[in-house]
């Protein structure tokens, strides 16, 4: 087990082309399980075939344990991936899928037979071992690649996108699965995904890229606290945070944050977390409310200027709770020139913003009807228009 | 994925689709079927008219079934009888009555038979006298045309039943009767068993080179990154288009220079490089997710175990349509080896050229040109027939997803 290191590492595939991973300083601690997420072609891929040494590194350098592996092979790098797609060799039993790399690597038989059988055991597969992979369900081929993996104790586990294929139920399984593996053999994992919910359920830490570059590491719950920029704030958290154009008004000691009509009093702990609110009264300011910031009207004990009506476009009852669909007047938020949509899919309509609000399922709302909903901003997110950075 | 349907006119769909493709079967086979029974025919059978498609030969009974000593007996059908009959004996005198209500009819009797009636006609000029003959129970007016010799013919199925008659108005009979001795013959007199191991010989040599260059080519085209891949590899298959017959004069001066006029190593060594089999293999090696073959690397396996222990498994359909191109190719190869190889060097010479100085040399022996004809195309079928269940097959993908 070792610890892994990237130390600048720049990966630019084409010689006059984009970075697809730009000067990354990432300290993945020994038996950690590090997540990495961002959207496609945000360079999680490509950062993981670096460890493995399946891409070159264009500059700057990478450590396992100890060792600089920049110019290692793969193979001798001692280290293990699950491809998205298993990458399983279809014309080997799963016997010989699992036990090829201790084949390779000269294993006396007998070992191998043994290792194959306590790996399949570990992992369930011990009536499939003599089964070809198309003989096999999706799960199972999952499986076998894990145990491909796990068969030769390596220093690192690298996992792409490995449950991407497997269907809801099942993958909430293998989830836990892999969790439960990885605490107990404490190797070393980097884990990339684009999933919300494997990048906070299960990781030690996660880390965020966008466009090659590492936006943030941190604990999941960290993450979804005190994201570092507007771009994290937006992506981490399903349905997403809402991010709408405001102003700032009020008093240094009263500030006020106003948008589309509606002004909400700022709780003074939210002052506490961004600071620099006070400084920039009268200015442009983005806030950020997660959908669970809002309460419906007298569930919880909120002051009255913290209070907002809406119109409800659409009322999702998902049963604990009721998600609302509603539209602000207010030009949506952009990041870097793109408007940052509500949510996936969404139609992105230059003068409106949408907003979600996840109230108790105990409510009955019909699509239409006005509701007074409070506002919990003392857990409200602020950040500067323009750099996305966070106010504090 | 087969959807059945079902109904009648589905049914008639079907069995009108079932009916042309047996025809166009029987159409295709027709010419092999005519090869394999000509084959094994005697060389007056293939003669014979009418001819037939299965290989016939005179038949006989064996003599102790008549009750006599001696050889197996011949057998015919004789005109007027039922029934066959064997040659018990010939030259037995035989008188020929003609009726005369009939004297197209010949009646072939014992001299001694007829009893005069005193009366005569006159025939063509000649006064001939007037018999009266039993035949079938029927006494009739004939009049004794010619006597001459005949065979003595018994019923197989009845001793008893005796006639006599003219040889050559009984129509042998014939059974089934293979002569493999064709093979056996065209095997040792027309030395095809040297042809055969030089063919063999010749087609593994370029069939087992032919997929090795090619493996290793297509490999390095598809996934080695090396200096001027993609403009060597257009070269290379620019290089199919290049008609073999005007290769055919360098070559012979290569292989003059070389020294291999006249040596099967001229049949062999040009032929082991194949920019179609490179291609070919390329081509389906691009198509192998690399994610196998980077797994392959995490797992610390090295270039050669790579290629060999799973590209190659994976690319068996495409190994099988090439070794099945490559091996037709070197059999069937006929104007080459009429190049290099002397019309006096019988050692050297493969089976296509064999046969073909077969056909001219002695082809009344057509038997034996077949016989041979019947040796060369039995191992391509064969090959085919094994080789074809790997040509649908596709495994590449199965181990993903
Ligand atoms: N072999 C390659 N050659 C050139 N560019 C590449 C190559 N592989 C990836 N890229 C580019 O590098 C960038 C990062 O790609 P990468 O595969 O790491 O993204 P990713 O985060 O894994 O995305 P996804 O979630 O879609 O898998 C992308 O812009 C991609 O187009
Ligand atoms: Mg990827």
């Amino acid at each position: 087990m070792a610890a892994v290191t990237f130390s600048a590492v720049t990966k630019q595939y084409k010689g006059d082309g984009p970075l697809a991973v730009d000067s990354l300083d990432l300290e993945i601690e020994d038996g950690e399980f590090m997540v990495l997420v961002g959207p496609s072609g945000c360079g999680k891929s490509t950062a993981l075939r670096m460890i493995a040494g399946l891409e070159e590194i264009s500059t700057g350098e990478l450590r396992i344990g100890e060792r600089v592996v920049n110019d290692v092979p793969p193979g001798d790098r001692d280290i293990a991936m699950v491809f998205q797609n298993y990458a399983l060799y279809p014309h080997m039993t799963v016997r010989d899928n699992i036990g090829f790399a201790l084949e390779v690597a000269k294993v006396p038989k007998a070992e191998i037979k043994q290792r194959t059988e306590h790996a399949a055991e570990m992992l369930g597969l011990t009536e499939y071992l003599d089964r070809l992979p198309k003989a096999l369900s999706g799960g199972q081929r999952q499986r076998v690649a894990m145990g491909r993996a796990i068969v030769r104790s390596p220093q690192v586990f690298l996992m792409d996108e490995p449950l991407s294929n497997l269907d809801a139920k099942l993958r909430v399984q293998m989830r836990s699965e892999i969790i439960q593996l990885q605490r107990r053999l404490a190797t070393t994992m980097v884990y990339v995904t684009h999933d919300q919910v494997e990048a906070m359920t299960m990781g030690h830490r996660v880390a965020v890229m966008r466009k090659g570059i590492l936006q943030q590491v941190a604990p999941p719950q960290e993450l979804y606290q005190r994201p570092a920029n507007l771009f994290v704030a937006a992506f981490i958290g399903s349905p997403a945070m809402n991010l709408v154009n405001a102003t700032l008004g009020g008093t240094p000691d009263r500030p006020t944050v106003s948008f589309a009509g509606h002004t909400l009093a700022i709780d003074s702990r939210a002052i506490e977390r961004y600071p620099k609110i006070v400084d920039r009264i009268g200015g442009p300011v983005i806030v950020g409310l997660r959908p669970e910031h809002f309460v419906m009207e007298g569930d919880a004990d909120l002051p009255a200027d913290q209070m907002m009506q809406l119109q409800v476009d659409l009322a999702e009852a998902m049963g604990a709770e009721v998600h609302l669909h509603a539209t602000l007047d207010v030009a949506p938020v952009e990041l870097e020139g793109a408007p940052v949509a509500a949510e996936d899919g969404d139609e992105v309509i230059a003068s409106i913003t949408r907003v979600i609000a996840r109230v108790e399922g105990i409510h009955t709302v019909m699509s239409g009807e006005r509701v007074t909903l409070g506002v919990k901003t003392h857990l409200a997110h602020f950040f500067e228009p323009g750099t996305g950075d966070p106010l504090r | 994925m087969s959807v059945k349907r079902k109904g009648p006119k589905a049914t008639m769909v079907r069995v009108a689709t079932y009916g042309v493709l047996v025809l166009v079967a029987i159409v295709v086979l027709f010419p092999f079927v005519v090869a394999v029974t000509t084959s094994l025919k005697d060389n007056n059978d293939i003669f014979s008219y009418p001819p037939s498609l299965v290989p016939e030969q005179a038949s006989t009974v064996p003599a102790a079934q008549l009750g006599l000593d001696g050889d197996p007996l011949p057998t015919f059908t004789l005109p007027d009888r039922d029934g066959t009959f064997a040659l018990v004996g010939r030259d037995v005198p035989i008188a020929e009555f003609r009726p005369l209500d009939d004297l197209e009819r010949v009646i072939a009797l014992d001299p001694a038979a007829g009893e005069k009636t005193g009366a005569t006609i006159v025939i063509d000029g000649d006064e001939e006298d007037v018999f009266l003959i039993d035949v079938d129970g029927d006494t009739i007016e004939a009049y004794r045309s010619r006597l001459t010799s005949g065979g003595e013919f018994v019923n197989v199925d009845d001793p008893t039943d005796v006639a006599i008659g003219l040889v050559n108005l009984a129509v042998p009979a014939e059974e089934f009767g293979p002569r493999p001795a064709n093979f056996t013959e065209v095997w040792t007199d027309k030395e095809l068993g040297r042809s055969l191991s030089n063919t063999v010989l010749v087609t593994f040599a370029v069939v087992i080179g032919q997929l090795v260059t090619s493996i290793l080519g297509g490999y390095a085209f598809a996934r080695i990154d090396f200096k001027g891949r993609n403009g060597l590899f257009l070269m290379y298959l620019g290089s199919v288009m290049v008609p073999f017959v005007v290769l055919i004069i360098p070559l012979f001066q290569l292989m003059l220079q070389v020294g291999w006029l006249d040596n099967l190593a001229a049949l062999i060594i040009p032929f082991i490089f194949t920019a179609y089999g490179t291609f070919l293999m390329r081509q389906f090696f691009v198509g192998i997710p690399k994610e196998i073959e980077e797994a392959a690397l995490l797992d610390n396996a090295s270039r050669s175990t790579i290629l060999w222990k799973i590209m190659v498994p994976l690319a068996r359909p495409a190994i099988a349509t090439l070794a099945t191109f490559g091996f037709l190719y070197a059999w069937n190869s006929f104007f080459w080896p009429l190049v290099i190889i002397n019309s006096g060097n019988p050692e050297g010479r493969v089976l296509a050229l064999t046969l073909s100085t077969l056909g001219g040399r002695s082809s009344t022996d057509i038997n034996l040109v077949f016989a041979g004809a019947v040796i060369a195309m039995t191992p391509p079928i064969l090959v085919f027939l094994f080789a074809q269940r790997y040509f649908v097959e596709n495994s590449a993908s199965s181990g993903l997803k």
